[in-house]
């Protein structure tokens, strides 16, 4: 009698721990667990906004060079209406500069310009893009912007913006982010500016009502 | 039949559902965040390398989870009160290092990033759930799942 209560005890234990698991991987799939916050200088548009987008970009990626100018019209339009959070997603296997870029781009934050330096990121990521050895690129836009760079190789080089990227990098791993760029538009997911588009026209009318004067 | 509980039976119950509770919630929030993020706060304590520290983030938050739901539930209550009591006392030998060596440590990783409290408030928060765990071990055999599968008795 005893085994016999162990034995349903056992199969309960079972079915619970199944079911637990089957409901944190599925919350893990429709983007439902915590996200880490980003820093001020990467996010755009007023806090409070209806709409709020996570992107997850790589400065090598052509896709998400196209996308951040949908973006940037996107934040015109609808003005207080959105609010756009950028996180880095260097794809490492086949963009080898590009965590170096995240990582400069956020120190270029720190000194006030992070918009401007990851534009040209994006404009002139066909020359550092592949680049052999560390590109010239990284030094010479800091300093067509007037940044410090030798405070932003301290920077670059920093155990902690290294943590962050990682960090970054890892939160769009359990998202399921496999491609760049990769948006969460109030949670639901998009992959390139085509989908953006899509999935932004179903809160239309939340950003244009925010959007009014 | 649900017979009517004596207060300890429903202190038992209560403390089963809050020590079960609280790390069901702190083992769901580990798991849904990446385990590097939990694995840099374990780094942060200087115990374990880094790549054991990563197999630890990749663990503990489910373990948390089993080990809480099955406790709530009441599933081998006294070996889960036990097992969960013998966890949180790991915790405190954990946090009680970190303290005394004044380790310079921001995020205690107990419940993710959204939430760190300071090492004392934490240690202080982990006797309070001995202390239920205890309660639980003693007095938490009411409505149970234990006693819902049938009797001990042959």
């Amino acid at each position: 009698m005893i085994q016999r209560k162990n034995a349903r005890l056992l199969a309960l234990a079972a079915m619970l721990i199944f079911l637990s698991t089957l409901a944190v991987l599925l919350a893990r799939q429709f983007n439902m667990g915590p996200t880490l916050p980003v820093p001020a200088y990467r996010s755009f548009g007023p806090v409070e906004a209806p709409v709020q987008i996570y992107e997850y970009t790589d400065f090598a990626c052509p896709a998400c060079r196209h996308a951040a100018e949908k973006i940037d019209e996107m934040l015109k339009v609808f003005g207080a209406g959105l609010r756009v959070n950028f996180k880095h997603y260097p794809l490492l296997t086949i963009h080898p500069w590009s965590f170096h870029a995240a990582a400069y781009a956020d120190c270029a934050g720190e000194q006030g310009k992070f918009k401007e330096y990851a534009g040209l990121l994006f404009a002139g990521q066909e020359k550092w893009g592949q680049a052999k050895d560390k590109p010239k690129e990284f030094e010479a836009y800091a300093k067509q912007l007037k940044l410090d760079w030798p405070k932003m190789v301290t920077c670059g080089d920093a155990p902690e913006t290294h943590k962050r990227l990682k960090l970054e990098i890892a939160e769009g791993d359990v998202k399921g982010v496999t491609a760049t760029p990769t948006f969460f538009i109030n949670g639901r997911r998009a992959v390139g500016s085509a989908q953006l588009i899509d999935q932004a026209m179903k809160f239309d009318n939340m950003l244009r009502s925010a959007a009014k004067p | 039949m649900i017979t009517k509980p004596s207060s300890k039976e429903l202190a038992g119950l209560l403390a089963r559902l809050a020590v079960g509770g609280v790390l069901v919630y702190s083992g769901v929030i580990k798991a849904l965040a990446p385990a590097e993020e939990f694995a840099f706060a374990i780094e942060s304590y200087r115990v374990l390398n880094a790549q054991l520290s990563l197999w630890a983030a990749y663990a503990v938050p489910w373990i948390e989870l089993y080990a809480g739901l099955l406790l709530a539930a009441g599933v081998f209550t006294r070996f889960f009160a036990a097992f969960n009591g013998a966890m949180l006392v790991f915790f405190e030998l954990l946090l009680g290092q970190a303290w005394l060596r004044g380790l310079p440590i921001t995020s205690c990783g107990c419940f993710g990033s959204s939430a760190s409290n300071s090492i004392e408030q934490e240690f202080a928060q982990n006797i309070g759930l001995l202390c239920l765990a205890w309660a639980a071990f003693k007095y938490g055999g009411w409505l149970t799942a234990d006693n819902a599968v049938g009797p001990d008795e042959a």
